[in-house]
């Protein structure tokens, strides 16, 4: 109820604000959270609803439950990701089976995408449609796919069967890359999709549970593995490959140690970074070995997002209550700022 | 081992003093074919409710249904009929013991009774023992006991009894009683079988409890024979085998099902004259259940466990004074879909000890060691009392030391993400309670305080990789006050009963000191019965306090009330039978509430009950 109350009087400021700014300004503000940070909140695994908190970019205004407050209604159960066009924002409720498509900077609901989803994990836009990862029936290892949505009328016109536990996704020109992470099991697969097809076109073998992807200025596909954790009683190394994305080929592979699992892989400022223990390390992109160069320690983060030269790390806490996000400067390696927002906080987007 | 010398003290004390004392036979008898003494004897000092038989038919069929109306436990259920988790004075569910016919049948795998997987009509009466009693009963009494026990009917005509039901969602429940006592056997057979749709709306939606349906059947059957003068053998057994599919949430449906399968069985011989009493008990209790995500597919996941025991119980009566010396020993089996066969042996030493000083002041004195394989368990004690300071004002205090044991799960737990911790502690509960009793004609209070500390609470967290496991924690203190009112009143062919009582309970984190999640700070029932000849109305009420969902406190399920009501009418016997025809409307007002976030309760709903006893 606080919260509320807070939102609510923000609220007021802020469309007092607008209003006088109107008269002095012409460009309309694309809507109230056109500019700044989305975190989305997972929210509790077993019952309840999943939520977005908007943060302003000067950091200073934070409004937790966003789509609830426009909208009037919940998100879903376990909210996994938000993916983005240039005007939408595709909210993902694994548990829910479901996927919110709201305007990306007033939050008002578009349309509820719920036929044709089964335990769907991200979205990507390419070539004009949405593309999203399903893990299918966790029982079934090849009932897994690749949901394509129709942007105009948001309805899943196809499927392209996958292998087992699709994860990330990512687009580069017509060609969607897919990282199997494996469900609840380990799969160690990029599939590559050719959207003028919709077939995959080859699948590529990477290191074990690939978690996370990036693509560098130079056009090549850098694929983040942990390896399979010790509990498996076959513990794998953690990879990092680099994959050329012209011939699809895997260019280099560089291990990790055996007991080294790393996640969370970054681009900024043409260095990648990632997150392994309780340390950020980066790693240059020319380099064909690990540098292990640290960058920030003694942090853990549920998740961790690095853009502009600033860290965003998300702590879920108990699981049980309202996480937090630091905000921390890479160059003075000092955190700026300690936000609270809401359960589970999984997933950190720029608007 | 010096905690184990002490006992071994006891025990010879007990034999030498079996050469005094005297006590009538009858009396003897009575108590041995009580399926759990302890409670006579050894819980003077305690709060102990018994629910009796007649409230029982006016409730619904589980222990759920029964204990919610009739108790302050408080409950969460993951929707009508799902799993359901006892909360006693602010504690959780593993430190609340289940207890059938003196042994505790907390689950193995997960340290806790599902009240929903308990059917209490066939068992005389179900007691609610509030407050430790980990020397008595084990691990998980901690917040309370509640203790099913069968009886035996020695002397006693043929009697049968079939309840049939039908009602809203489909719900249908059948219900037959048989029993018969000749002087020297006793032999009774209970069969229930509960099926529902339970596709109740979800008020202020279009949807329903679409996966919600359950099915049930259940088992009680016991013979006792009397040997001799001196011996009494019984025997018991309980099967419940259910199968549910578990409800969705408000955000999410739910493809799920779930299957129960119990065994207990309990073989007990005692022999006794007129100061002792000897019980040799050897039971085997099994556990199974089977998880299936998707109900449409075969895979499924499971958990069984196997208990074998053997429990020698020597009581000890000399003049005002009661000893009991109880050796257990047990050796449980466990394993399942993410449990490799994993095996625990435990021994336990028990010393109690009850003492009448005068007519006025009774208190005892209880010991408990356990020495078990795969982990540390701590000494238990438990002190109390009881001084009748008036003919009808008593005051009662007790204190004691609890436990809860880590489960199977806890230490062997071995799945995608998540991990059993060998390094795990049981945890170990202090705790202090003083209650006073006003009885005056018609009219009886009760006012009881009570605070208990927790230490090394078990809770599953990631650890640093980020994988799921047990571990101790957080300390954890609970304090509050009960107050009870029981009132009565006879006149001509009218007869009033009202009964309410009054829960204020804090449960705290000691780090965060913010209220834990799911306790109700304030809690309220009240039932109203009122009999006019053959016609017998009640009223059942029940506020249940806001709660907390997070623990940071952020986020709280609203209070609630709800009403049930309902109709007797006991029909002229036909030919010596009689029959009782019930209409009974649950949630009167049709309230929309959750006692579990997302997970809604159901709508207004009826149920038409016929009993025929013959």
């Amino acid at each position: 109820m606080k919260s509320r109350n807070v939102f609510l009087s923000l609220l007021t400021i802020g469309l007092s604000w607008s209003c006088s700014n109107d008269d002095e300004q012409d460009q309309e503000p694309l809507g109230d959270y056109a500019n700044g940070i989305l975190v989305s909140n997972e929210g509790p695994f077993s019952n309840g609803t999943g939520t977005v908190t908007f943060i302003s970019e000067d950091l200073s205004v934070v409004n937790n439950g966003i789509y609830k407050m426009k909208n009037d209604e919940d998100l879903g159960n376990v909210v996994q990701s938000i993916g983005f066009t240039e005007d939408e924002a595709f909210i993902v409720a694994n548990v829910s089976n479901k996927i919110n498509v709201v305007n990306r900077y007033t939050f008002e609901k578009i349309a509820s995408i719920t036929d044709g989803l089964n335990n769907p994990r991200y979205f990507i836009e390419a070539n004009g449609k949405g593309y999203v990862t399903n893990w299918g029936d966790t029982a079934d290892e090849t009932d897994d796919f690749v949901a394509i949505i129709n942007l105009q009328d948001y309805a899943v016109e196809g499927t392209i069967s996958v292998a087992l536990g699709p994860e990330a996704i990512l687009a580069k020109d017509n060609t969607v890359y897919v990282a199997h992470q494996g469900a609840w099991g380990q799969n160690n697969k990029v599939s590559v999709i050719n959207t003028a097809t919709n077939e995959v076109i080859k699948t590529l073998a990477v290191g074990d549970a690939p978690n996370s992807m990036q693509l560098d200025a130079s056009g090549n596909l850098w694929v983040l593995a942990s390896g399979k954790p010790a509990y498996t009683e076959d513990e794998t190394a953690g990879v990092l490959s680099k994959i050329n994305t012209v011939t699809n080929e895997v260019d280099n592979n560089i291990q990790f140690e055996t007991t080294q699992h790393p996640s969370g892989l970054n681009l900024d400022g043409g260095v990648l970074y990632y997150h392994l223990g309780d340390t950020v390390f980066e790693q240059s992109l020319s380099s064909t070995t690990l540098g292990m160069e640290a960058v920030l320690e003694d942090v853990s983060f549920y998740s961790m997002v690095i853009n502009n030269g600033r860290l965003y790390g998300t702590d879920a806490g108990d699981y049980a209550s309202n996480g937090t996000l630091t905000v921390y400067d890479l160059n003075t390696k000092m955190a700026i700022e300690a936000i609270t927002v809401g359960i589970i906080p999984g997933g950190i987007y720029f608007n | 081992m010096e905690k184990k010398q002490i006992f071994l003290f006891f025990i010879g004390l007990l034999a030498f003093v079996q050469v005094f004392g005297q006590r009538d036979g009858v009396i003897v008898l009575d108590e041995v074919i009580l399926s759990d003494a302890k409670l006579l004897h050894f819980s003077k000092g305690t709060k102990v409710r018994v629910v009796n038989d007649s409230v029982q038919q006016k409730s619904g069929t589980s222990l759920t249904d029964l204990l919610r109306y009739n108790s302050n436990v408080y409950f969460k259920e993951n929707g009508y009929g799902m799993v359901s988790s006892a909360s006693f004075r602010g504690t959780n569910a593993q430190q609340t013991a289940v207890v059938w016919n003196g042994i505790n049948i907390n689950s193995q795998l997960t340290g806790q009774t599902d009240f929903n997987t308990l059917i209490p009509g066939n068992y005389g009466d179900v007691v609610v023992r509030s407050g430790g009693g980990s020397v008595q009963y084990g691990s998980g009494a901690v917040g309370g006991t509640i203790l099913l026990n069968d009886s035996f009917r020695f002397n006693d005509s043929w009697k049968n009894s079939l309840q049939t039901s039908y009602g809203s969602f489909n719900t249908s429940k059948l219900a037959f009683n048989t029993s018969l006592g000749t002087e020297k056997t006793s032999f009774h057979i209970g069969i229930n079988h509960i099926a529902s749709d339970n596709d109740y709306k979800y008020l202020g939606t279009d949807s329903r409890n679409e996966n919600g349906a359950y099915d049930q059947l259940n088992l009680n059957a016991n013979v006792g024979f009397i040997l001799s003068d001196q011996q009494i053998l019984k025997l018991y057994h309980n099967t419940f085998n259910g199968d549910r599919n578990f409800s969705g949430t408000l955000t999410a449906p739910a493809d799920e099902n779930y299957t129960d399968l119990n065994h207990r069985s309990l073989i007990e011989l005692s022999s006794f004259n007129e100061r002792k009493i000897a019980r040799l008990k050897v039971g085997h209790l099994y556990e199974r259940y089977r998880y299936f995500p998707n109900k449409q597919r075969d895979e499924f996941s499971f958990g069984q466990a196997n208990t074998l025991l053997a429990n020698y119980d020597y009581k000890y009566q000399w003049n005002k004074i009661t000893l009991n010396g109880i050796v257990d020993i047990s050796s449980i089996w466990a394993k399942g879909a993410s449990i490799e066969n994993a095996q625990r042996n435990f021994v336990s030493g028990t010393f109690l000890f009850s003492h009448e000083l005068s007519d006025k002041l009774n208190y005892g004195v209880n010991l408990r060691q356990e020495v078990v394989s795969d982990y540390q368990s701590p000494f238990l004690f438990s002190l109390n009392g009881s001084y009748k300071v008036a003919k009808n004002y008593t005051i009662n205090m007790n204190a004691s030391k609890n436990h809860r044991v880590p489960t199977f799960n806890d230490l062997y737990w071995s799945g995608a993400g998540a991990s059993g911790n060998l390094e795990v502690l049981p945890e170990t509960s202090w705790q202090l309670e003083l209650g006073q009793t006003l009885e005056v004609k018609n009219l009886a209070l009760s006012l009881n305080a009570y605070s208990i500390t927790t230490d090394n609470l078990i809770q599953w967290r990631p650890n640093a990789q980020g994988i799921w496991m047990a571990m101790n924690v957080q300390d954890v203190s609970q304090y509050g006050l009960e107050l009870g009112f029981d009132w009565k009143r006879k006149w001509g062919s009218q007869e009033l009963v009202w009964e309410s009582e009054y829960a204020y309970t804090k449960s705290i984190d000691n780090a965060t000191k913010n209220q834990l999640l799911y306790v109700p700070e304030h809690m309220l029932r009240s039932n109203v019965a009122y009999q006019y000849k053959k016609l017998v109305a009640f009223y059942q009420f029940l506020y249940n306090g806001s709660v907390y969902t997070t623990t940071d406190n952020s986020d709280s399920l609203p209070s609630y009330t709800v009403g049930n009501i309902g109709l007797d009418y006991h029909w002229p016997d036909i030919s010596k039978i009689k029959f009782i025809l019930g209409l009974k409307v649950n949630n009167l007002f049709n309230k929309n509430y959750q006692n579990v976030a997302y997970r809604p309760m159901p709508n207004r709903n009826f149920q038409l009950q016929l009993i025929t006893k013959f």
